[in-house]
C-alpha cells in the first residue's frame, strides 16, 4: 500500500546529515547562518506552514506557468501593448528594469538559505523558493524579450543591473545588503518578513490591479503569479521570528526596524510615482498612501503586535514620510529625468492635482508651489531651466537623494564623520541605521562619492549620462511631450489677456 | 585657488545639490553658484530680488568671508536664503 504524504512528508523533510569528516560550526559558521548565541535545540521549533512536496510543488508551479503562458501569448498577438496608455508603459518599463534582477538575486539568497540554513525544514523549503525565483527572473526576462521589438527600454530587464544608472544602483545596494550580504536568519526577516510578505503587496498586488484596470492583461497577470509564489515562500520569516524572539528579540526588533525603513525608501521610489503619477488618473484603485496604510503599514504593526514587538521609534517620522517621501521621488526623477531609463509622466495637469490635493491635503504647500515654477518654464519655453546641471547629494545609506525623505520644510542637514570622512543622510533614521553597524556601510559609495573620485569623465552631466549607460534612445524625457501644462499656458491667457512672451511648449 | 565640494541646499527648495566651488570664493559668488540649481528652476525669483545670503550651521556668514576661510570638509552642507528672509 502507498503511503499518503502525511506518512512522510516530516521524515523527508527533516532529513539531516550526521557529520564525521567536519564538525558542524564549520559546515554551518555561525556568520552565514545568523544562528550565533541561538542554541541549536531551539530550531526543533522552526515549524513552517505550507507543508508542500516537491511533487505537490512542480505540479502546482505548472499550472500557474501554463496560465501565464498563454495569456501571454495570446494578448501579445492581440496588439493590446499598442492600445496602452505610455503613462501606465513607462510604470513596466520602471519595473522590469529594476526588479527583474532582483529576483535573480533572489535566487542566491534562497540558495544561500538551501545550503546554511540552521534547520533541515528551512533548508527544503529554500529549494522551493530558489525554485520560485528563478521562475520570476524568467518570467520577467520573457515578458521583456516579448515587448522588445516595440521598445529597446525593455532590454533593461536583463541590461539595468550591469549599469551605472543611479536608481538601479540605489535599488542593487538595498538588496545586495539584504539578500546576498545577510545571513540567513537576518535575510528571513529583512527579506522574507518585511520585503516578500510586506512590501511585495504593493509592487505586485496594487500594482497588478492598476495594471488591469489600465488595460494591461499581460502584465498585471504576471505580477498576480508571481505574488502566488511570494505569499507562500515568505512564510519562512514566521518561524525564524519565533525562535529568535525566544532567544534574541532585542536582535529581531533592530533587523526589522531597519528592513522596514530601507524598505519603505526604496518603495516610495519603485512604486509610489508609478502610482500617484504614471498610472492615468481615472484608472487608479488606491493611492500610494492608502495603500500603504492598508496593506503594509496595519500588516506591519500586526506582525510587531503579534510577537510582542514594539513599534520603531522613528514611526511619527514614517507617517511624515508617507505623506511626502515619494512625491520627493517623483519631482526629481522628472526633473532629473535624462538619466532615467523610462519616460516619467510629469502627472500635475490640473484634474490630477485635485486627485493629488484630496489624497494629499499638504500636497500643494509641500509639492505644488515648486511644480508651478516648472510650469511656468515650460510654457515660456526655458525648457533649460527644466532640466538640471549638476547631481543631487545623496544619502549614504539609501543612495536616494537628501530631502526625499519628507518635504523642504522638513529639509535638514544629517551629517556626521566617521573615519575622517564625512557622511550624509536623507534623515534622522537613515543615520541611525548607519550608527548601528558603520562598518557595514561605510564603504558604500554614492554617485556622488564616484563623482568626486574622478571615476565619471568628463565631470558633467553629459559625462554621468554616458558612465550611467544612458543612449539616447531609451533616455528619459515627459513621457506626454509636456502636453499636460498647456491648460495653464491657457489660464495664463485668460487672466493676463495676452499670451506674449508665453509660448505653449511644443507648439 | 582649488574646486571644492558642497552641499548646498537654498531655502525652500527640497533636495540639495553637489555644487563645485573654489576656495578662493566669497560667499556671495558661492551664494550664486548654489542658488543657480534652484531659483528660477523651482523656486519663483522674486522681485525686486533681494540677493542671497549663506548659513553654516545656522549661522549667516558676512559675504566677503572666502570658502577656504570657513575651513570645511568636503561635502559640508551650507545653506543659502534671500537676504533678509529669516
Amino acid at each position: 500500500m502507498l503511503l499518503t504524504r502525511d506518512d512522510w512528508y516530516e521524515l523527508s523533510r527533516d532529513v539531516d546529515w550526521e557529520l564525521d569528516h567536519v564538525d558542524r560550526a564549520t559546515a554551518f559558521p555561525a556568520n552565514w547562518t545568523g544562528a550565533d548565541g541561538i542554541p541549536e535545540k531551539a530550531w526543533d521549533a522552526w515549524e513552517e506552514p505550507f507543508r508542500v512536496s516537491y511533487r505537490d510543488y512542480v505540479r502546482l508551479q505548472r499550472e500557474k506557468e501554463s496560465g501565464v503562458k498563454a495569456v501571454s501569448q495570446a494578448l501579445v498577438r492581440s496588439g493590446t501593448y499598442e492600445k496602452l496608455d505610455p503613462g501606465h508603459v513607462a510604470a513596466s518599463h520602471l519595473h522590469m528594469g529594476t526588479t527583474c534582477m532582483v529576483e535573480y538575486m533572489a535566487v542566491t539568497m534562497q540558495s544561500r538559505m538551501c545550503r546554511f540554513a540552521p534547520t533541515p525544514r528551512w533548508r527544503s523549503l529554500g529549494v522551493f523558493g530558489m525554485l520560485d525565483e528563478t521562475r520570476h527572473t524568467q518570467l520577467d526576462l520573457r515578458f521583456s524579450h516579448d515587448l522588445l521589438k516595440h521598445d529597446p527600454r525593455f532590454d533593461w530587464a536583463q541590461k539595468a543591473f550591469h549599469t551605472n544608472e543611479w536608481g538601479v544602483l540605489a535599488v542593487k545596494n538595498f538588496f545586495d545588503d539584504i539578500m546576498l550580504s545577510a545571513d540567513c536568519v537576518e535575510a528571513a526577516m529583512a527579506t522574507s518578513l518585511t520585503v516578500e510578505h510586506g512590501f511585495t503587496n504593493i509592487q505586485f498586488v496594487a500594482l497588478a490591479a492598476d495594471a488591469m484596470a489600465a488595460g494591461d492583461i499581460n502584465w498585471s497577470n504576471l505580477l498576480s503569479s508571481i505574488q502566488t509564489d511570494e505569499a507562500r515562500h515568505a512564510q519562512l520569516g514566521f518561524p525564524t521570528l519565533q525562535v529568535l524572539m525566544e532567544h534574541d528579540p532585542q536582535r529581531a526588533q533592530q533587523a526589522l526596524d531597519v528592513a522596514f525603513w530601507r524598505s519603505a525608501r526604496l518603495f516610495q521610489t519603485l512604486t509610489g510615482p508609478a502610482m500617484d503619477y504614471y498610472t492615468p488618473v481615472d484608472q487608479r484603485k488606491m493611492s500610494f498612501k492608502e495603500f500603504m496604510l492598508e496593506w503594509i503599514v496595519n500588516h506591519h504593526e500586526r506582525i510587531l503586535e503579534d510577537y510582542g514587538l514594539a513599534k520603531p521609534w522613528y514611526w511619527d517620522r514614517f507617517l511624515l514620510s508617507l505623506e511626502n517621501g515619494h512625491h520627493a521621488m517623483h519631482l526629481g526623477t522628472w526633473f532629473w529625468r535624462p538619466t532615467l531609463f523610462w519616460k516619467p509622466n510629469a502627472g500635475v495637469s490640473k484634474a490630477e492635482r485635485e486627485w493629488l490635493r484630496e489624497k494629499y491635503p499638504t500636497w500643494e504647500d509641500n509639492w505644488g508651489v515648486l511644480w508651478d515654477e516648472v510650469i511656468a518654464n515650460v510654457n515660456a519655453g526655458r525648457m533649460d531651466k527644466t532640466l538640471p546641471e549638476t547631481l543631487p547629494s545623496l544619502c549614504n545609506l539609501t543612495q536616494l537623494p537628501l530631502g526625499s525623505a519628507y518635504s523642504r520644510h522638513e529639509l535638514a542637514p544629517h551629517q556626521l564623520t566617521y573615519n575622517g570622512r564625512l557622511y550624509s543622510f536623507d534623515s534622522e533614521v537613515s543615520q541611525w541605521v548607519f550608527e548601528l553597524d558603520p562598518e557595514r556601510y561605510a564603504g558604500h559609495r554614492t554617485v556622488v562619492d564616484r563623482f568626486i573620485g574622478g571615476e565619471i569623465q568628463p565631470m558633467s552631466l553629459e559625462g554621468g549620462l554616458l558612465w550611467m549607460g544612458l543612449t539616447p534612445e531609451v533616455m528619459g524625457d515627459d513621457v506626454y511631450q509636456y502636453a499636460w501644462a498647456r491648460e495653464y499656458a491657457a489660464l495664463v491667457e485668460t487672466e493676463a489677456g495676452t499670451l506674449a512672451g508665453v509660448p505653449v511648449a511644443g507648439e | 585657488m582649488a574646486l571644492f565640494p558642497v552641499t548646498g541646499r537654498f531655502v525652500g527648495d527640497f533636495v540639495p545639490h553637489l555644487v563645485a566651488v573654489d576656495t578662493e570664493d566669497t560667499m556671495d559668488v558661492l551664494a550664486e553658484k548654489i542658488a543657480v540649481h534652484s531659483v528660477g528652476r523651482r523656486v519663483p525669483v522674486p522681485d525686486p530680488h533681494p540677493g542671497y545670503e549663506v548659513l553654516l550651521a545656522d549661522a549667516p556668514v558676512p559675504a566677503a568671508t572666502t570658502v577656504g576661510e570657513l575651513g570645511l570638509q568636503p561635502l559640508q552642507w551650507l545653506d543659502v536664503r534671500f537676504r533678509g528672509r529669516a
